[in-house]
């Protein structure tokens, strides 16, 4: 299959870009009223230009290009701690706007090539993909252990290999096999059943989506997930009626949408068939009248925004052929494909609940601190970033943070526990499931 | 392309010193850092730092100064290196000294109109916790997370100067860390110190550390005034032909001091973004059109503020200049009205189109100059196939003004960087040789401008340096001396 993965060298005029002005520094908005907030989580714990958002990405990226810097292990380091987050890329407002994760992510693909990256706790990872086809060490058969209480309650969920539905619930390695969030695919399939949903899950036969490998620059490791995927996801769609792939996970979703896009037979592969995140299938259920919330559930809640269902599904136009601008300018951006409103319309609609936002929110929202290969890469700096996040949401007087990130759930738990915060953290979906 | 030097030039037991001073996690001396502090966007060559580190309290300022002075190892303060002359690129290795983690709002006084800051406060921290109290200060054009203080102890200019004058003007107060460590305060703090709403009447001592672009000491904490935030916005736009009978407009307009900001801008300026290479203007295009911002507390101030316009303009068509009422371009004009703003302002207008890099002649230059000097810009700058964009500005009424090119150019590309630069130079020594005055002056600049000093005023300049700096440690080699 062809990709079209860019190199580090492929985006040198983008690199060349930027004015180095610091605008990604930090999360800004004009008003009125004004609004500034810390945008970058590595800036936030590291401090120094080169660890602050694109400005230093780009710092790093141009060293490396221009053989100025060579790999050694604290430059390593330092292009592996960032969480992809994309803060800064939304405060950029410059040509190479659009390309910043992939700037990042090119030179840890550019590691990995030159046999340096990832970091050697993200080893793991990229030698448990190639073993298990997770990220988690998880024998295949784990993954099914989550349905066990449906099969006990004469609930089972379909095989989708053996009995046939229009809808795939690619229930995503973290859900499955990160035992602390496994509640989100308990809760998912409970409100599937609720509401007569015909669904399956791939059970043993789910692989990873190839998000986590793809974040830490193992490009290799990515596309062997990915073709099998996108040829599973036809398969399915030929053979056993699937129309509809469900993901409750950011990572999941972000990849097959937008990453799976840079396959050159994403559209043939992929005709016929939608993704959609959990949250918006449910949206459109409730918006019809079908989905009625009959409980209270009287608790103090805020919402954090995942940075995969938010700002990494910015959509950015740009002028390729040179006709409105000069070739290769970025126009405009769109955010009509970031999950900004359906969840927080979601969550105010069950009765009693009190819902409290915290400051940064949105595309200015600050990272849980667990992505691009953080959480394993670096799991301390991950909790302590989560727990920031926490002690912000905590600032609102919330009792309840909810996501709908199975990878900002747990991180954002572990920030909690750090520091010994009360607030419990719930997917979107756990919530709805109760006031059902 | 220069290569940074590798770690042969730096001695680890001075990275060690000030780990101890700073924390470990504080100060590094490792490549790839240095490397993102050793360029910005100007076409100032890239030169590395040997070593960062980044303070905390004035404490630790303090020591790493009298450190580096006894070992006499170069400090360059930072803050956001937005400065746009390369004035933070170290020109003898050394300390970087990343001042942004002292980011403290210390007060926001209501009653006296004041604030005191750290040197990390950023404009768009600044602007977040001013509009709390219906504040509002001189915001430039440039990045909002660029450092209030160190825009105004560069003579900074902003949205208000056309009233209020430079930034530098609007410093009340301030305490600084001289180059041997010893702790200074000038202005009313230097005798009460929790007053800090003035630096009258006492000997004017703020000039010693103002427009020396961090070569006399570091700034720990800052005095400004700010000012009360009225509802009613109104901008008066217009066109003309040429800068002579716009730089009439702006004189007449002055006069009567009823506006924030006013300003011209060539016709390249007013694109977005500025044409890179130079595209001719079309015929039926005005080569200059202005804005005139003003601020009113009611409707009927706001009224009477644009009767007043309205008798300037017929001043004007009196004079049968071509100036006339005119549309200017909606981005440009939010740009320049909606500030700070990293949405309308800043790099994007300027550089998209070149890529990367931007420099500017940047000078004081009055307004009876402004139209010589431009008619010579836009021949260097034609010549060079980059564009005359241009900015006008006069300040504090009408005795001075601002005139400036901003040049972009593509930072990829060596040769289109020196091009740039050249041409920035030679407008340079034309405004230079006009009476006009350049602020944040690259290296390259000060060496011009020092060719033409009174010796007078070059010796006393050493002298003071000298005096507060004997080691000659702070920011080594930009003043061009
Ligand atoms: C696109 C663009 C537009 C701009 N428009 C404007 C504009 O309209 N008006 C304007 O005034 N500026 C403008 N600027 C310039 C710049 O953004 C401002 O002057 C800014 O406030 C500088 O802040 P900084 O934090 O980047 O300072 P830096 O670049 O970090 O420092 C500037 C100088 O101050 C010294 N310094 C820093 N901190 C201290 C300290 N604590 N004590 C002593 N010396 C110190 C440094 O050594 C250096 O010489 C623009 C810049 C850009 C990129
Ligand atoms: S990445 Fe964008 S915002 Fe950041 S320094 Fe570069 S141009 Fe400025
Ligand atoms: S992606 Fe996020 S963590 Fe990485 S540099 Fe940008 S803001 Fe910082």
């Amino acid at each position: 299959m062809k990709w079209n993965i860019p190199s580090l060298e492929e985006l040198e005029d983008k690199i060349w870009r930027c004015t180095a002005c610091g605008n990604c520094k930090v999360a800004y908005d004009f008003g009125p009223p004004p609004f500034f907030g810390q945008i970058c989580p590595a800036g936030v714990e590291f401090g120094f230009e080169g660890n602050i958002a694109s400005k230093g990405k780009v710092a790093f990226a141009r060293g490396i290009i221009n053989g100025d810097l060579e790999w050694n292990e604290d430059l390593l380091n330092d292009v592996y701690k960032c969480t992809v987050c994309a803060g800064c890329q939304e405060q950029c407002e410059l040509d190479h706007k659009p390309f910043i994760p992939e700037i990042i992510e090119s030179m840890r693909r550019k590691a990995v090539d030159e046999g340096v990256g990832p970091m050697p706790a993200q080893k793991v990872i990229a030698k448990s993909m190639r073993s298990f086809d997770n990220p988690y060490q998880g024998p295949r058969r784990m993954r099914t252990d989550w349905t066990r209480p449906f099969k006990k309650a004469k609930a089972p969920i379909k095989d989708i290999m053996k009995e046939d539905a229009p809808i795939l619930y690619y229930v995503g390695c973290t859900g499955a096999l990160n035992v602390p969030v496994r509640n989100l695919p308990v809760a998912t399939a409970s409100i599937f059943q609720k509401l007569g949903l015909d669904f399956g899950i791939l059970g043993e036969n789910e692989v990873c989506c190839g998000s986590t490998a793809m974040r830490i620059g193992d490009h290799e490791e990515f596309k062997r997930v990915a073709e099998h995927n996108l040829r599973l996801f036809k398969d399915l769609h030929d053979n056993h009626g699937v129309n509809t792939i469900v993901t409750s996970c950011a990572g999941c979703y972000r990849a097959i949408k937008k990453d799976y896009k840079l396959s050159e037979e994403y559209d043939e592969l992929m005709d016929g068939i939608q993704v959609i995140h959990t949250v918006e299938l449910l949206y459109n259920f409730f918006k019809e009248g079908k989905m009625k919330f009959t409980k209270e559930l009287p608790w103090k809640v805020t919402y954090h925004d995942p940075c995969h269902t938010g700002r990494h599904l910015s959509e950015f136009e740009i002028d390729e052929d040179g006709s409105e601008a000069w070739q290769g300018a970025y126009l405009r951006k769109k955010d009509d494909n970031c999950l900004f409103d359906i969840p927080r319309e979601m969550l105010q609609s069950i009765p009693d609940i009190d819902f409290r936002e915290m400051e940064r929110i949105r595309n200015n929202s600050y990272c849980c601190g667990g992505g691009g290969g953080v959480m394993t890469g670096y799991p301390d700096w991950a909790a302590k970033n989560a727990s920031l996040r926490i002690e912000e949401g905590e600032s609102t007087g919330a009792e309840q943070m909810v996501s709908i990130c199975p990878f900002c759930h747990y991180n954002l738990n572990q920030g909690a526990k750090r520091v010994k915060s009360p607030m419990r953290l719930y997917d979107l979906v756990e919530l709805l499931d109760m006031a059902l | 392309m220069t290569k940074t030097p590798q770690n042969g030039n730096v001695d680890p037991k001075i990275t060690k010193a000030l780990q101890e001073i700073v924390g470990e996690t504080n100060a590094t001396d490792k490549i790839h850092i240095r490397y993102a502090y050793s360029y910005d966007l100007s076409f100032v060559e890239r030169k590395s730092p040997d070593y960062v580190a980044m303070p905390t309290t004035v404490e630790q300022i303090q020591k790493i100064m009298k450190f580096a002075n006894q070992e006499k190892i170069p400090v360059i303060p930072y803050t956001a290196g937005t400065n746009i002359g390369g004035l933070c690129i170290p020109e003898d290795g050394g300390i970087l000294l990343d001042l942004k983690q002292m980011n403290k709002i210390l007060t926001i006084n209501d009653q006296l109109h004041y604030a005191v800051i750290e040197p990390g406060v950023s404009h768009a921290q600044f602007a977040h916790s001013l509009a709390k109290y219906g504040f509002r200060w001189s915001w430039p054009v440039g990045p909002p997370s660029a450092s209030v203080s160190s825009n105004a102890l560069c003579h900074g200019i902003g949205g208000m100067s056309g009233r209020y004058g430079l930034n530098s003007e609007e410093i009340t107060s301030m305490e600084v860390v001289l180059p041997t460590g010893e702790l200074v305060r000038v202005g009313s703090c230097a005798i009460q110190e929790d007053s800090w709403h003035s630096c009258l009447p006492l000997p004017r001592m703020d000039g010693l550390f103002t427009g020396w672009l961090g070569t006399t000491g570091v700034v720990t904490k800052i005095g400004l005034r700010v000012h009360p935030m009225p509802p009613y916005l109104k901008v008066f736009t217009t066109s003309a032909e040429n800068l002579g009978d716009m730089a009439s407009y702006c004189r007449t307009i002055g006069n009567y001091e009823i506006c924030d900001d006013i300003t011209t801008v060539s016709w390249w300026l007013s694109q977005v973004p500025i044409p890179y290479p130079y595209k001719p203007k079309p015929e039926d295009a005005p080569e200059w059109v202005s804005f005139a911002t003003t601020f009113s507390w009611t409707e009927k101030e706001r009224d009477a503020r644009e009767e007043i316009w309205q008798m300037a303009m017929e001043e004007e068509k009196k004079k049968g200049t071509t100036v006339k009422e005119a549309v200017y371009p909606e981005e440009a004009l939010k740009a320049r009205t909606q500030l700070p703003s990293r949405i309308v302002g800043s790099t994007k207008n300027y550089t998209k189109q070149a890529g990367g890099g931007i420099s500017w002649p940047g000078t004081f230059t009055p307004l009876d100059k402004w139209e010589p000097v431009y008619n010579e810009w836009k021949k260097i700058l034609t010549n060079r196939n980059l564009s005359p964009s241009v900015r006008a500005t006069n300040y504090r009424g009408v005795h001075y003004g601002m005139l400036r090119a901003m040049i972009p150019f593509p930072k990829k590309d060596p040769d289109a960087v020196e091009n740039a630069r050249q041409g920035i130079v030679e407008c340079l020594q034309v405004v230079l040789d006009n009476g006009g005055i350049p602020y944040k002056p690259p290296v390259d600049f000060g060496v011009e401008i020092n060719k033409r000093a009174h010796p007078g005023y070059l010796s006393l300049m050493k002298q003071i340096k000298n005096m507060l700096d004997p080691n000659d440690i702070m920011n080594r080699g930009k003043l061009g001396v």
